[in-house]
C-alpha cells in the first residue's frame, strides 16, 4: 500500500466569540493513511476529530502544519487535492430536503462536473446497492433518518473519489439502520478499494470496520496503531476468576499487594485481575491454594474496543508509553 | 466541466422554484403590485403631460430594480440558506470551487428571473397600455450590466459567508439599488462609476427612446465593459478573500 494522505503537525486554535481567549483545538497532530486503508479517527467530545477531518477536506486552514492528499498540498493546491476527496460531514444535513433522492445524487455529481448521462448507470446501481431503488423519486424530507444517511453516503460514493471521510456515520440511527449502514461501509471497504476515514463514537463500528485507529485527545494523538494490536495489548492481561468460597483476609492482603485486582460478591466471589505477564497466573493460583479455595471458572475477560478506547483516553499517553506499562 | 455545473444548477433552480411555488408566486405578485402602485401614483398625482414618459420610465426602472436585487442579493441568500441547511461545506468541497458553483447558480437564477421579468413586463405594459421598444441592441448592453451586478453579488455573498445573518444589510441594499436604478445619469453623472448604472441608463434609453447600437459611442462601450470587468474582478477577489477568512476561522460549517 502506498501513502495517500499525510497529516503533518497540524495545529489549530480558535478565538472565542466573546473575549480574547483562544481555545486550542489541535496541538500538532500527525499521522498518515495508506491507499485502501480503513482508518478510525477517535476521541472524546472536543478532542479535535472534526477539526482534523475538516482540515483534511480543506474546509479549515490550520495555523501551522500541512496536509497532503496524493501529493497535493490541501492549502496550496486545494482544488486538485479535492478531486480525491468526498465526505459525509453532517449526515442528513448534507442533503437538499426538497429535492428527490435521484435529484440529490444528480445535483452533487453535476457540481463535480459530471453530466446526468455520465452518472445515470452508477446512480441506478447505487440505489439498488443501498436499497433505495423504490425511493428514487421520493423527496428527501419524506425519508427516514437511516435512509437519509444512506443517501448521504451514496452521494459521497458517486463522486468517485479515492478517499471518503465519514464523520459519525451512525450517529442518531436506530439499531437496524446503524447495522445496515455498517454493512454498507464494510462492503465499500472490502469490495471497492476506497480509502475510508471514519470518525465515530460507535466503537463496535470502529472495531468491525477499521484496520487502524488514530486516537486524539486534547488536540494531540495519544494512540496510532492497528485495532488488533490495541485489542491484544489490553486483552492479554485481563482475567476473571469465579470462586466457590470467599477469600480469607490473608489471601485478600496478598492479592492486593501483588496484583491490581477487584473483587465482587454478588452471589459468588469474582476476582478480576490484570496480569502483567502470562506466567503470573501461577502466583494467583498459589494465593488461592493457601486456603484451598475452590475455583469454579477462570475466564480471560474479552475486552472490547470501547474499553481499550477508554483506557487509552484515561491514560492519555502515547502508545509506546502504554506498551511499557 | 463548467457546462455540467451550469446544467445541474439550472435544474436545481427550476425544480426548487416549482417546489417552493408560494415563494415564486409572491415574488411575481410583489413585482406586479409595486408596479401598479407606481403606475396609479403617476396617473393620479403626476403631470398628465409627462405621464406617458414617466410610466415608461417607471416600468423599465422597476424591472431593473428587481433584476438588480435578484442578481446582487440572491447569491448572499444562497450562501445563508446553504449554511443553514448544512450543504455549504459540501459545495465548498467540490473540485470546481465554490466561486464557480455560485457563479453558475447565479447565471441559472438570472436566466430564470429574466424569463419571469420579461413575462411580467408584458403584463405590466398591457396594464399600463404603454408598449416599450424591445430591441436586440439591449443584449450587448445588458450582458456587461449583469456581469457588473454579479460582481456586487460576490461581495454580498462574501459578507454572508463570514457573517451569515446579513438580512438587515440586504434590506438596506435593496433601497440603495432602488435609488441607483431609478436615478438617470443625466441627474447624477458621477453614478456612471457605480456598478451597473451606466448599463441600466443605456437600456432605458433603448427601450424608451428607441436608441440603437449605432448610437452608442466608443466611450459608452468602454465605460460599460470597464465597469463590468472592474466590479466583477473586485467582487470575485473579495469573495475569495472572505472564503479564505471563513476557512481560517472555521466558519463554513457554522450558522
Amino acid at each position: 500500500m502506498s501513502q495517500l494522505i499525510e497529516v503533518r503537525d497540524i495545529a489549530k486554535s480558535y478565538r472565542q466569540r466573546q473575549g480574547s481567549q483562544t481555545v486550542k483545538a489541535l496541538g500538532g497532530v500527525s499521522f498518515s493513511v495508506q491507499r485502501g486503508e480503513v482508518l478510525g479517527l477517535l476521541g472524546p467530545n472536543g478532542a479535535g476529530k472534526t477539526t482534523t477531518i475538516k482540515t483534511i477536506c480543506g474546509l479549515i486552514v490550520p495555523d501551522s502544519g500541512t496536509v497532503t492528499i496524493d501529493g497535493f498540498d490541501v492549502q496550496r493546491e486545494r482544488l486538485k487535492a479535492l478531486r480525491s476527496i468526498s465526505a459525509v460531514l453532517e449526515g442528513n444535513r448534507n442533503l437538499y430536503w426538497r429535492l428527490t433522492v435521484r435529484e440529490n445524487l444528480e445535483y452533487f455529481a453535476g457540481n463535480r462536473g459530471a453530466s446526468r448521462r455520465q452518472v445515470r448507470a452508477q446512480i441506478e446501481e447505487l440505489l439498488r446497492q443501498f436499497r433505495l431503488a423504490d425511493k428514487g423519486n421520493e423527496l428527501v424530507n419524506h425519508l427516514s433518518r437511516g435512509m437519509q444517511q444512506k443517501l448521504a453516503i451514496a452521494v459521497a460514493l458517486l463522486a468517485g473519489s479515492e478517499i471518503i471521510l465519514l464523520d459519525e456515520p451512525t450517529l442518531g440511527l436506530d439499531v437496524e439502520a446503524g447495522y445496515e449502514v455498517r454493512q454498507l461501509l464494510r462492503d465499500i471497504a472490502n469490495n471497492q478499494g476506497r480509502t475510508l476515514i471514519i470518525s465515530s463514537h460507535d466503537m463496535p463500528v470502529v472495531q468491525d470496520l477499521c484496520q487502524r485507529v488514530v486516537i486524539i485527545s486534547g488536540g494531540r494523538v495519544v494512540a496510532d496503531d492497528q485495532v488488533s494490536n490495541l485489542l491484544k495489548l489490553f486483552a492479554t492481561r485481563a482475567y476473571q476468576v469465579t470462586l466457590g468460597a470467599p477469600l480469607s483476609s490473608a489471601q485478600l492482603s496478598r492479592l492486593q499487594a501483588r496484583f491490581t485486582a477487584s473483587i465482587d460478591h454478588p452471589a459468588k466471589t469474582v476476582v478480576r485481575v490484570n496480569l502483567e505477564h502470562g506466567e503470573d497466573i501461577y502466583e494467583l493460583i498459589e494465593i488461592l491454594r493457601l486456603e484451598r479455595t475452590p475455583v469454579e471458572a477462570i475466564d480471560r475477560t474479552t475486552i472490547n474496543f470501547e474499553q481499550v478506547f477508554l483506557q487509552v483516553i484515561n491514560g492519555a499517553k502515547p502508545l509506546e508509553e502504554t506498551h511499557a506499562l | 466541466m463548467l457546462y455540467n455545473v451550469l446544467v445541474a444548477n439550472s435544474r436545481k433552480v427550476i425544480i426548487e422554484m416549482q417546489r417552493y411555488l408560494p415563494n415564486t408566486l409572491s415574488l411575481v405578485a410583489t413585482f406586479y403590485i409595486i408596479f401598479l402602485a407606481m403606475f396609479f401614483g403617476i396617473s393620479i398625482i403626476g403631470d398628465p403631460a409627462t405621464a406617458e414618459a414617466n410610466i415608461q420610465f417607471v416600468i423599465i426602472s422597476n424591472a431593473f430594480w428587481f433584476l438588480a436585487i435578484m442578481a446582487m442579493t440572491s447569491m448572499g441568500w444562497e450562501v445563508t440558506t446553504e449554511a443553514t441547511r448544512g450543504t455549504l461545506e459540501q459545495l465548498a468541497m467540490s473540485p470546481v470551487g465554490l466561486p464557480a458553483i455560485l457563479l453558475m447558480r447565479m447565471v441559472a437564477n438570472i436566466a430564470t428571473q429574466l424569463v419571469i421579468i420579461a413575462a411580467m413586463l408584458v403584463l405590466v405594459m398591457w396594464t399600463a397600455g404603454q408598449w416599450l421598444n424591445f430591441d436586440l441592441a439591449m443584449v450587448p448592453i445588458l450582458l456587461p450590466t449583469l456581469i457588473s451586478m454579479i460582481g456586487i453579488g460576490y461581495v454580498v455573498a462574501g459578507l454572508s459567508i463570514i457573517f451569515k445573518q446579513i438580512q438587515a444589510l440586504l434590506q438596506i441594499i435593496q433601497f440603495v439599488f432602488l435609488g441607483m436604478t431609478f436615478v438617470p445619469l443625466s441627474v447624477l453623472p458621477w453614478l456612471e462609476l457605480a456598478p451597473f448604472v451606466k448599463g441600466v441608463d443605456l437600456t432605458r434609453q433603448v427601450m424608451t427612446q428607441g436608441l440603437g447600437l449605432g448610437d452608442l459611442g466608443a466611450l459608452d462601450w468602454l465605460s460599460l465593459i470597464a465597469n463590468a470587468a472592474v466590479y466583477f474582478s473586485l467582487g470575485l477577489v473579495f469573495f475569495r478573500w472572505c472564503e479564505r477568512v471563513a476557512r481560517r476561522q472555521g466558519l463554513l460549517g457554522q450558522y
